[in-house]
């Protein structure tokens, strides 16, 4: 009797097991038609229910049979398993999450800031972690910082893994914590996206910052994505060491995202199983796809249809993965030879079983040395990311003289900057303590010495307070001084009626008028019409000064998105431009700068691999150079999604970009104008310290359609405008169309110091 | 003051109804988009951001102007006889007749009910910075107004006249115009209410959400 | 086809001015109301008038370019008189007749010289281009407070200088014209409260916050020079005015021709001398911009006879027929129409005169009479007039558009401007006393919302007539 009473007990947790299985079958699969495992599920109940009615040796016979069914069926499924199907495997609730591989990969840890739902934001989860190895029998372990994000199982409050604004604050928190105290930081990332919301601290606004925090970390980082759901993702993302697990999905946006661009699908409607699947197939988001492109380092094995919950194997492999490549980043900054032999060495066990011990111990702490090493390696690394996925000019000789260009005037600023500077300051100083002394004697003596030194080095050239004075005519608003370009909206003998006319009363507006005087700003409430890009080409800089360089590198193809050459093409030929972005030097009132331009025009200015190409190049421009780098952002969509992961990178990959011009003492400022959304804000734009607004603009992570879908909740029409992004603190200020000018020359000349730079 | 809930009450429900009149804003060609009878839908959504029913077009200067409905309700005496005509401002076009839903009700029997700030002119009248500030800032609690508190600007003439107020200390309870309107002299500006009855005008709006269903 | 139909996008008396003028040139007229003033004469007289169009439009609001060019092209006109006001002195206004698909005559100078003497900061640079004297003060618009108070600080810091023991400033609507948004400061310390005050009014009335600050010149003529001039190059002057008497916010009341009169004054300077000298700098000027049609040279006077001028006001002013009324052509008695030449130059007629063939006879007095309390910060008074009658004099001459046969609700809307009153004597002592007499005789009844009597300006305005050509 009891030892029946074991059978049966046995025998239902053998059954729970199979219908687990079976869900989650159909949960890859995306429905129980699938082999007929609906009907398998219907057997699995009807046992469980006439358990105690079936003879024994009948109902392990039947078990037996469903389990090789099972088996079966998981069998062929992994043989061809489609992209679609593994977001299925990597959403469904039995994968492993951050909480499993705390317990499972870590022998002991803290959680900080928070705990469960009593928690800043439960979606992201910071622990203080031991992770420890078996050396010759003697166990070490390492402290380090686990900071991932928790999907949960099925917690209302884990809010799927998506970061709020202010977890990913914490998450920044964290790695300032673990940089203070000296100790790698291993990242865990499994979200679907960051949670699309404005209020303070800014979805877009706070993971430009983490990246640009992460730039310059000075600790080793390694991350593992598991869901890599785009700029979520990155938020935690930019580390040393890129792992991935072999059934992740790392992607620009969620496939139904996707699917719903491509398909012009509108809101509430259904998406087609088949359009997902393509899309899917598409954005390339598995790991293999994303190890080609060099998106991630590496591919952590996982079981054929994905690691679930209580997979121990697989938590083992993890930890010597992440030992493993947390040892890999310490040793390539301490010496290259040691590094070398332990790659080979690992190479030679690539596919092996994991070990039970390591042959040596490694310590994690670095010495000052090794840290700017570990910096080095990691902006090489990111800088890197995405050549070759663009078209560069052919012409070998044409590349030739510019490369021999560039060498030169970039030898001619460093000797400039770089060795005169330093000596320039110093004399600068000796003078300044010896006239401070403010004697008339002692003004006589240094009188001479000033003078030959201002001829050695002549003051930057800035207009005095009395050219200042002068000013009139440029704000004029007399035609004879106006410059002659009008924007070719304003040749139509029509009216138009200004958006605001209900709430403040504005007339209707004609055409003539409005493109051209009034520089397409209404003049009762100041709404300010769009207008292309070419109107600020010609009215922001001076005349003839803008020469545009990198102008031959241009946006292609890398991941074969159907469709996408011949949109490009069209772009292309449309706008005689090769990117959406336009990179120039200019002048304003003789200032000159370096000037980024996203326009709208080029597939919506979104960014692409050929964009954050030349972006980067831009900054390496404007500080070889020494000038001041504004980003004039006309309009940007976000990241290009037909360039997938190779896309996303670009986020990093710009803002390291723009913190080594930083670093080395650039004065960076970011204009935002009609719509800037998504990836780039939340980036190398949102990372600045100086952001401005135009009026009428709007500034945000997702549009409004995202937000409804993602959070359920519709939000007011404003709710991405200037004046809110002002609010929040995300912009510093927001400028009218027409006195952009004045305000651009005003603040490069106060942010930017008597010499336009910081240093 | 008390008032006659009741016969209020029995008035409005025997007829619910507010007409309406719709008239062209400006001159131009009108091209009717509904027919008579019709019924039409007002401004929606959480901050009425979406659009009513498309009315009617309006054509000035090559600017097609698509008016859409402020009210919900049926359209009746459209001039058809108009239809793709010149025409000029503040022609009649139809009426719409709105049935009165019970907020509305209640904002209507609130006027006899809270103290009326009304306009000594006829002319155009604009909240001062200061008030429409903190009605930003703090409408939901109510923004209190003091006796002698320069509370309107009246533009009569050409000239901007500051108002003082007078009358019932208390709280801003309704604003009746909207900036910049041309208000008729003795139409209501402002609803005021005391404090101390302020639990009076709370009974009755209970009273009305509770009844007006029956 | 062929005849020309003249817009005219104005109200009042000046409507029925322009009217009076396209009839004695034989022009075809259509005139704009708004509801308010849909019992105005002027729409009266379009509507009862036989021909064979329609001859008044109702719009929504006159200051709405797009009713008037709406309407324009559906009455078939082919000018457009702006009158004096709305959009009489703009030049956004005047390129878009101009520059439209379907062009339309803009009856005052060309668009380009409206802008360039609209501004008055830009005047003042041309003036002193010319040599021609200007008021001390800002240079340009001022929309920063600290530059503002600068300004202020030094402007204060010059009069003490001259010698002025109570020096104050004026802060002006950089936008504003016609004495609204101005403001006297006489203390530096309440600069900053009217700066902010007249900032918010700009920028409420006008769209544009800009503020100018210039000297406050007191104890002052304020004259003005008549100018006419055509596509052709003519130039030729109809005198000088003395518009000093003014009320509250600088509206001006009564105005005489010609500028000063040595008979029935002794003033501190050479007043013959003055009057030659800004009818020169104005000829000058005039010359210079390429003037075109007709306009105000503006011109204050200090008590030590030096001139400065103010602004140019580039269209018909309403006080345009005391002018016309000392003027005369060959020596003849024939009434001159200004507005009638204004819009006989601005459809490309030559002048077909000469300032040799112009003379000038007695003085000519205007009374603006308007429903105000002229006690109590004349303030506008509004209701509705029941009798309005006035004496019939062949020296007098009345423009109204308020109707005589009927009970007249004065709008809200516009200026509580009613009637002008225009006299001339053959010396300035008998154009004073018919003054006087016609004020005597004549009578306006009215009654207010509150069943009170009408308020006017006439006591005042008999007042004042003392005051005529005195300094």
């Amino acid at each position: 009797m009891r030892i029946d009473q074991i059978h049966m007990a046995d025998s239902g947790r053998l059954l729970s097991q199979l219908a687990d299985r079976i869900s989650y079958l159909i949960d890859i699969k995306g429905n129980s038609e699938y082999g007929n495992i609906g009907s398998l599920l219907g057997q699995i109940q009807r046992l469980r229910q006439s358990l105690f009615e079936i003879k024994e040796s009948d109902l392990f016979e039947e078990i037996d049979r469903i389990e090789d069914r099972i088996s079966f069926l998981e069998d062929r499924v992994a043989e061809k398993l489609s992209p679609a199907e593994i977001v299925n495997i990597v959403r469904s609730p039995q994968r492993f999450t951050l909480m499993d591989i705390l317990e499972n990969v870590y022998d002991s840890y803290t959680e900080l800031g928070g705990e469960g739902e009593c928690n800043i934001d439960p979606a992201i989860v910071v622990a203080r972690a031991t992770i420890s190895r078996r050396v010759k029998n003697r166990l070490y372990s390492h402290q380090v910082m686990v900071i991932g994000h928790e999907k949960g199982q099925g917690e209302e409050y884990r809010n799927g893994g998506c970061a709020r604004p202010w977890g990913n604050n914490k998450a920044l928190k964290y790695m300032r914590v673990a940089e203070t105290e000296g100790i790698p930081i291993h990242f865990y990332i499994f979200t679907p996206g960051s949670y699309p919301i404005e209020d303070y601290p800014g979805a877009a606004q706070q993971i430009a910052r983490n990246l640009y925090v992460m730039a310059k970390l000075k600790v080793p980082m390694v991350s593992f994505i598991s869901e890599g759901g785009s700029g979520g993702a990155e938020a935690i993302g930019a580390s040393g060491l890129r792992l991935m697990g072999s059934r992740g999905y790392y992607s620009v946006i969620s496939p139904e995202g996707a699917a719903a661009i491509e398909g012009k699908i509108r809101e509430g409607e259904k998406l087609p199983r088949k359009l997902l699947e393509h899309c899917a197939a598409q954005l390339k988001i598995t790991a293999e796809d994303n190890l080609r492109l060099g998106t991630i380092d590496r591919i952590i094995g996982e079981p054929p249809l994905g690691a679930r919950r209580d997979d121990f194997p697989f938590f083992r492999r993890l930890r010597y993965e992440m030992l493993r490549a947390t040892d890999e980043l310490v040793l390539k900054t301490k010496n290259f030879r040691a590094f070398r032999a332990y790659a080979l060495k690992r190479q030679a066990e690539e596919g092996k079983d994991v070990p039970e011990d390591f042959d040596l111990f490694i310590g994690w702490s670095l010495t000052d040395l090794e840290r700017e090493r570990l910096l080095e390696f990691r902006f090489k690394k990111y800088i890197e990311l995405g050549k070759g996925y663009f078209i560069e000019n052919k012409n070998i000789l044409t590349q030739g003289i510019r490369k021999t260009k560039v060498f030169a005037s970039k030898t001619y600023y460093d000797i400039r900057y770089g060795l005169l500077r330093p000596h320039h300051r110093n004399v600068q100083k000796v003078i300044e303590e010896v006239s401070g002394e403010g004697s008339v004697f002692l003004r006589k003596v240094t009188e001479p010495v000033r003078a030959a030194y201002d001829f050695v080095f002549p003051q930057p050239e800035r207009p005095s307070k009395v050219i200042r004075s002068g000013e009139p005519e440029r704000k004029s608003i007399f035609a004879e001084e106006w410059d002659p370009y009008v924007s070719p909206l304003a040749n139509e003998d029509c009216t138009v009626t200004c958006p605001n006319a209900a709430k403040y009363g504005c007339l209707d507006l004609w055409v003539p008028d409005l493109y051209g005087e009034f520089c397409g700003v209404c003049p009762n409430c100041g709404h300010h019409f769009p207008l292309e890009y070419q109107w600020y080409l010609e009215n922001l800089f001076d005349k003839n000064s803008v020469r545009e360089f990198n102008a031959h590198i241009a946006s292609c193809n890398p991941l074969g998105f159907q469709g996408y050459s011949a949109r490009l093409q069209k772009d292309i030929k449309h706008t005689g431009r090769n990117s959406s972005i336009i990179t120039f030097e200019a002048e304003v009132w003789g200032i000159r700068l370096v000037v980024a331009m996203l326009f709208s025009n080029f597939r919506g200015g979104t960014v692409g691999v050929a964009e954050g190409e030349k972006f980067v190049r831009a900054c390496d421009v404007a500080s070889t150079t020494r000038r001041p780098l504004l980003a004039y952002i006309h309009s940007t969509g976000g990241i290009r999604i037909h360039e997938g992961t190779l896309g996303v990178v670009q986020m990093p990959k710009c803002t390291f970009g723009v913190r080594e011009y930083n670093d080395n003492g650039g004065l960076y400022i970011v204009v935002y104008d009609n719509n800037s959304y998504a990836g780039p804000v939340a980036s190398f734009l949102g990372c600045s310290l100086y952001q401005f607004g135009i009026r009428s603009s709007r500034i945000g992570f997702a549009g409004p359609r995202v937000i409804r879908e993602t959070t359920g909740q519709d939000v007011p029409t404003d709710y991405h405008s200037a004046k809110n992004a002002l609010k929040r603190g995300h912009i510093q200020g927001i400028w009218d169309r027409r006195e952009f000018k004045k305000n651009l020359y005003d603040a490069l000349m106060t942010l930017g110091g008597p010499n336009l730079y910081y240093k | 003051m008390d008032i006659n809930l009741n016969d209020l009450l029995r008035r409005y429900r025997s007829h619910p109804f507010e007409d309406y009149f719709v008239e062209t804003p400006h001159t131009g060609v009108v091209f009717f988009k509904v027919k008579e009878g019709q019924t039409v839908k007002g401004p929606g959504g959480e901050w009425l951001h979406r659009p009513g029913t498309l009315l009617y077009v309006i054509e000035r200067e090559r600017n097609v102007k698509r008016m859409t409905a402020l009210w919900s309700g049926q359209i009746s005496g459209i001039r058809l006889d108009i239809e793709g005509q010149f025409v000029e401002a503040g022609e009649p076009l139809f009426s719409i007749r709105h049935q009165l839903d019970k907020e509305e009700i209640i904002d209507r029997i609130l006027t006899q009910v809270l103290y009326i700030f009304s306009a000594p002119q006829r002319a155009r009248y604009f909240l001062t910075p200061e008030i429409s500030a903190r009605m930003e800032k703090q409408f939901k609690q109510g923004v209190s107004v003091e006796l002698g508190e320069d509370v309107l600007i009246m533009s009569l003439m050409k000239r901007d006249t500051m108002i003082s107020y007078e009358g019932v200390p208390g709280s801003l309870y309704k604003v009746y115009f909207n900036s910049g309107d041309m208000v008729e002299q003795g139409s209501p500006l402002l609803g005021i209410c005391s404090p101390d009855k302020l639990q009076y005008v709370q009974k009755v709006i209970h009273r009305i959400r509770t009844e007006w269903e029956k | 086809m062929g005849k020309e139909r003249v817009l005219i996008a104005n109200r009042g008396e000046i409507a029925l001015r322009i009217i009076q003028a396209c009839k004695d040139l034989g022009l075809d007229y259509v005139v704009l109301y708004t509801k308010e003033d849909e019992f105005s004469l002027h729409v009266r007289i379009a509507q009862q008038e036989e021909s064979g169009f329609k001859k008044a439009y109702r719009i929504a609001n006159y200051k709405d370019p797009n009713e008037i060019f709406s309407v324009a092209d559906e009455a078939g006109c082919t000018s457009i008189h702006p009158g004096y006001g709305f959009f009489s002195e703009n030049y956004v206004f005047a390129r878009r007749a101009t520059l439209r698909n379907r062009p339309l005559t803009f009856i005052g100078p060309n668009w380009e010289v409206i802008r360039d003497l609209g501004s008055k900061i830009n005047t003042k640079r041309l003036a002193k281009g010319l040599k021609v004297p200007v008021i001390p003060g800002s240079d340009g618009p001022i929309y920063n407070e600290l530059e503002a108070e600068e300004v202020a600080e030094e402007l204060f810091f010059l009069q003490k200088e001259k010698g002025i023991h109570h020096p104050s400033i004026l802060v002006k609507a950089s936008a504003g014209g016609g004495g609204m948004g101005i403001e006297e400061v006489s203390h530096l310390d309440a600069f900053r409260r009217t700066y902010r005050r007249i900032q918010n009014y700009a920028k409420r009335q006008f769209g544009d916050e800009g503020v100018l600050i210039e000297q406050c010149l007191i104890d002052y003529q304020h004259l003005e020079v008549q100018l006419l001039c055509s596509s052709h190059g003519e130039v030729v002057h109809f005198g000088t005015r003395n518009c000093t008497i003014q009320s509250t916010g600088r509206q001006k009341r009564v105005e005489v021709a010609p500028g000063f009169d040595p008979a029935v004054c002794e003033y501190p300077f050479d007043a013959r001398a003055v009057l030659d000298r800004i009818v020169k700098y104005s000829v000058r000027l005039a010359k210079h911009v390429g003037y075109d049609n007709i306009g105000t040279w503006e011109w204050i006077v200090s008590r030590d006879g030096s001139p400065y001028l103010m602004e140019v006001n580039a269209r018909i002013q309403v006080e345009n027929e005391i002018s016309a009324c000392i003027s005369r052509l060959n020596g003849s008695n024939e009434p001159l129409s200004l507005i009638r030449d204004q819009i006989r130059v601005a459809l490309g007629d030559r002048l077909g005169f000469s300032q040799k063939d112009i003379s000038f006879e007695g003085t000519s007095i205007e009374m603006r009479i308007v429903a105000e309390d002229t006690k109590r910060g004349f303030a506008p008074w509004c209701g509705t007039i029941t009798r309005f009658d006035y004496p019939d004099e062949c020296w007098a001459r009345l423009y109204s558009h308020v109707p005589r046969d009927i009970p007249y609700k004065i709008p809200t809307e516009y200026d509580p401007n009613f009637a002008l009153a225009i006299i001339w004597g053959q010396d300035t002592q008998q154009a004073k006393e018919r003054a006087r007499q016609f004020q005597k005789g004549t009578v306006i009844e009215g009654k207010g919302a509150k069943d009170e009597d009408i308020v006017t300006n006439m006591d005042y305005l008999y007042d004042r007539i003392d005051d005529v050509l005195q300094f």
